[in-house]
């Protein structure tokens, strides 16, 4: 629906992504969105349809919580911080994903 | 957990989450638009992030919630009728269901009534659901497993002024205390005063008997009245709402200690041979019934060691729960073989299964009200599946109809049960403590009952339009033959129930009733051995035979139409069958009037003789001669003759099956006598009663016209005659109804197709033919269905009930007849409405 061209993720992948640039800071939800993509080298490009609900869900969890401040354009509006709850499922996650990068790392290499 | 927590709070402030998230995306459109890639509309942006909370669904529903309403206010006729069908379909079963829970669910108003147990007799040869008082006594002096043990005798005593005698019960003076019974002024009976040696006696009146009696006066407390010829002291009144232990509305109650003061001679306290107490008792905390149970076997045992004759072999005490109105109506049978089995339940069963069919029909109707509106609100759904609307959601919508419908039905159903349940509570005059008001049960009932009918008649019509098929013919014709069969089974049911019901007591029971005066002298009561009972009798019935007018006298054990009845379970090649057992002397069926067909009669003081009825004779061996074979009664019996079937317990039971033993000198304590007079019998009473009381004026004989009891008798079934032919009625109303909708809606759809026929000169009958025409298969099916499930429902009945015939032509021509006549009135007078088709209009129509 965007306009640019896309590169689709699943959604658990994005809470990681989100868990993961939270880390070193708060932020606001487009400044999520633009971390990410620049993290990325302007590849990955998040979806505001799947951002918003995916923060949502993890404000829902527990793993970050929401706090006014004021942006960089002077308006007050919520900033996204990390909860020590998010960072052992970042921590849990990365774990994950590096066990299963690692096992489909080993089919292609071998296969 | 704390996620829960966490959504839970976004409900209750979704106001403030969403005014946040509203000013998230707000500033992510502002950055977005700088940096030149505009956002898409931000509205639905925030619709799908809030689904994450999970919430949507009761923002939804209360939109649903809203359209319904508004939608059913737009059209309150439909609304009204829809209403009305559904309280008329649940109010039905909520009263079905009320009757039920007041019988069986709810406790009674005692203290703690989950702990009281109702205890009986049994073993592997006999039953009693009273026992020797003391007996009792020995299980309450020794129980470990039971905290208390109360016991009730009923009774009927004389009253000083008073024609009748009144029901009165002696109790354990623990009764009250322990049933937590509340007094309306003086005092409860209190077991440290009362059941003292020589405590003088008193006696608590009930507060209807009170306020009938006394004129509620409150200085009846402490007035001496006189009971039997007794003085006694009135020492307090009883709340209306204590329900006491048995169904009969005691007018008073005294300690059972006493009960040989009113009644002289009584040997009730030290007899083992009668079983003249019911008793309940109290578990321990801790203790199960079944360790109760156990432990009351033990101590039969032990008990038997000392009085061997009169504690039955291998004895058991097994116990009911006692805290319901359902362990009252046991009352004190008592008989031999297996115990008979309540007809309470099967009652309740069978009613309930007559009121589910009308709630079918109601919903059948409502089925078809809806599809009919359906087609009428085609434009709407068109529009709104235009404008996007899912089918799920448009069926959700329409559901959503049909639970409010629902919703109110069950609140104006509840009000009509209610209703129904009280006023004939009223008409029966059943007890002030039975509170007919519902529950929470009923009422949860109530709201059940709506939403299965919801989904029953709201569902299929919802699905049929939301898929715009609202041509539905099908569907139509399916609901129509649903309604005729279910209509069809209630109204042969009704129709064989209140049959069998008239015909059993309009029918002649096979004894002559009118002129008969029966005399119970109680003299058992009074502690009459059976010599002394013989001689009694002997000077009784000779004085009675000098009486001018007096044709016959005779002796019976339980007189034709009393409270009591001795019933035999026996087992005739492997049939089971239940037998009126009734012990007379030979003078019985001359004085009845019950022919003896063949063989000969009883001889006085014969024994292993029997004379069994003709319908005994029929069912215990078909087609071959009873005389001479044993009658599985008594102990090795003989039959010697064969009476005619008379109905002397149950008048309604045209299945009754009956023997008649000969009286032993140990049954003469218990009889009773019955005097045949030449005319009527009102004149002779007050000589009878006086030549009885003079043979012992310490006696109280009860002298009854057996005419009025059989007149009473009459009036128990006659209400339930009514009470199934009232439910036959709702149902047939009900299908009537259904199909005027139906052809109402019909000719309506149709009045080009009727117009054209009748500018091209079709005649009124032809055209009502062909609108009546859709309806004559379904209709034709649903009475064959209905024709075959009434065979099958009134087959499993008869098992059951009494005087049910499975195959009465008469009820089903009858029934069938009637409903097609109704029915067809019904579909004829909307159908009229296509006669008046102006063929000019009908044509510019559309």
């Amino acid at each position: 629906m965007g306009n640019m061209p896309k590169a689709d993720m699943p959604s658990g992948a994005l809470v990681l992504l989100i868990l993961r640039v939270l880390r070193s800071g708060v932020l606001h939800g487009y400044a999520i969105a633009q971390k990410i993509h620049l993290l990325s080298s302007e590849v990955l490009h998040v979806e505001e349809g799947s951002l918003y609900p995916a923060l949502q869900k993890i404000l829902l969890k527990g793993w970050v919580t929401a706090e006014w401040g004021i942006s960089e354009t002077n308006r007050k509006v919520r900033f996204y911080r990390l909860t020590p709850a998010g960072r052992k499922q970042l921590e849990a996650e990365l774990s994950e994903y590096d066990r299963v990068n690692e096992a489909i790392q080993s089919v292609l290499r071998t296969a | 957990m704390n996620e829960l927590f966490r959504r839970v709070r976004y409900l209750l402030q979704r106001r403030r989450f969403d005014q946040e998230l509203a000013n998230d995306l707000d500033f992510h459109r502002e950055m977005a638009d700088r940096a030149g890639s505009p956002l898409r509309n931000t509205l639905q942006l925030r619709e799908a992030a809030r689904d994450a909370w999970g919430w949507t669904w009761i923002d939804r529903f209360a939109q649903d919630l809203r359209y319904a309403v508004r939608m059913l206010r737009k059209s309150p006729g439909f609304t009204l009728a829809a209403v009305l069908m559904l309280a008329i379909g649940i109010g039905v079963n909520v009263a079905v269901f009320g009757f039920f829970d007041l019988m069986v669910l709810r406790p009674l108003n005692v203290r703690d009534p989950a702990t009281l147990l109702r205890f009986h007799r049994r073993s592997p040869q006999n039953y009693a659901f009273a026992m020797p008082y003391p007996e009792m006594a020995f299980f309450r002096d020794h129980s470990r497993t039971l905290s208390a043990v109360m016991a009730l005798n009923t009774t009927k005593v004389a009253m000083e002024g008073e024609d009748k005698q009144i029901d009165a019960a002696f109790v354990t003076a623990n009764f009250f205390s322990e049933l937590g019974a509340t007094r309306r002024l003086g005092r409860l009976l209190d077991p440290s005063r009362d059941e003292a040696p020589g405590a003088p006696a008193v006696v608590v009146l009930d507060q209807g008997f009170w306020q009938r009696h006394f004129g509620a006066d409150p200085l009846v407390i402490g007035k001496t009245i006189r009971l039997n010829d007794q003085p006694v002291m009135i020492v307090g009144v009883a709340g209306s709402e204590f329900s006491g232990l048995s169904m009969n509305q005691s007018a008073m109650w005294a300690p059972l200690t006493q009960q040989p003061y009113f009644a002289t001679g009584s040997l009730l306290l030290t007899d083992f041979t009668a079983n003249s107490v019911r008793m309940w008792g109290r578990l321990q905390p801790g203790f199960a019934p079944k360790a109760s149970e156990a432990e009351l076997q033990s101590l039969a045992a032990q008990l038997r060691k000392q009085h061997p004759a009169e504690i039955w072999e291998k004895e058991t005490l097994p116990s009911d729960p006692g805290g319901y109105a359902k362990s009252m109506m046991i009352g004190d049978r008592s008989g031999s073989g297996s115990e008979s089995q309540g007809e309470l339940i099967p009652m309740i069963a069978l009613v309930a299964t007559l009121g589910l069919l009308i709630l079918a029909v109601a919903c059948g109707n409502l089925g078809s009200l809806l599809l009919a509106r359906g087609a009428a609100r085609e434009r709407e759904i068109a529009i709104r599946i235009a404008v996007g609307a899912g089918k799920s959601r448009l069926i959700r919508q329409l559901f959503t109809e049909s639970l409010v419908l629902a919703l109110l039905g069950s609140i104006a159903g509840l009000a009509v049960g209610w209703a129904a349940q009280s006023s004939l509570m009223r008409l029966t005059d059943s007890p002030a403590w039975l509170n007919p008001a519902p529950d929470w049960r009923v009422a949860l009932f109530a709201l059940g009952a709506g939403f299965a009918s919801a989904i029953l008649f709201g569902l299929t019509p919802a699905l049929h339009v939301a898929r715009q098929r609202h041509r539905a013919t099908i569907a139509r014709q399916i609901l129509v033959g649903a309604q005729v069969a279910a209509s069809c089974v209630l109204l042969i049911v009704a129709g064989l129930l209140s049959r069998a019901l008239n015909h059993a007591l309009s029918a002649d029971p096979g004894f002559a009733y009118q002129q008969v005066i029966s005399i119970d002298p109680g003299l058992g009561r009074h502690g009459y051995t059976p010599a002394r009972a013989q001689t009694y009798m002997e000077t009784l019935q000779a004085r009675l035979r000098a009486l001018p007018g007096v044709e016959s006298v005779a002796q019976a054990q339980s007189p034709p139409l009393g409270r009591r009845s001795e019933i035999a379970g026996i087992d005739i090649d492997g049939r089971r069958m239940r037998v009126q057992v009734n012990r007379f002397d030979p003078q019985f069926f001359q004085t009845m009037r019950v022919p003896l067909l063949r063989g000969r009669n009883l001889v006085r003081g014969e024994t292993h003789a029997a004379v069994v009825s003709e319908s005994f004779a029929r069912a215990a061996s078909p087609g071959q001669d009873p005389l001479g074979k044993k009658s599985f009664v008594g102990e090795d019996d003989t039959v010697v003759g064969i009476a005619g079937s008379a109905r002397l317990v149950k008048i309604e039971d045209s299945d009754s099956v009956e023997v008649y033993l000969p009286l032993t000198l140990d049954d003469l304590p218990g009889t009773s006598v019955l005097v045949k007079t030449s005319a009527a019998p009102e004149n002779l009473l007050r000589s009878v009663a006086s030549a009885a009381k003079a043979i012992d004026p310490n006696t109280f004989p009860e002298v009854r016209l057996m005419k009025s009891e059989f007149r009473q008798k009459l009036r128990g079934g006659e209400s339930s005659a009514l009470a199934v032919s009232a439910l036959g009625s709702v149902a047939d109303l009900l299908a009537c109804l259904g199909i005027v909708g139906v052809v109402a809606y019909a000719v309506s759809q149709r009045p080009r197709e009727i117009g054209i026929r009748m500018a091209l000169g079709a005649r009124p009958a032809h055209i009502l033919a062909v609108v009546l025409r859709q309806f004559s298969r379904p209709v034709a099916a649903g009475l064959l269905v209905g024709v075959g499930g009434a065979a099958a429902l009134s087959g499993l009945l008869r098992g059951q009930l009494y005087g049910l015939s499975n195959f009465d032509p008469a009820a089903y021509l009858g029934a069938i007849a009637l409903f097609v006549l109704t029915v067809l009135g019904a579909a004829l007078w909307p159908a009229r409405r296509a006669l008046r088709v102006d063929p000019m209009k009908a044509l510019r129509h559309e």
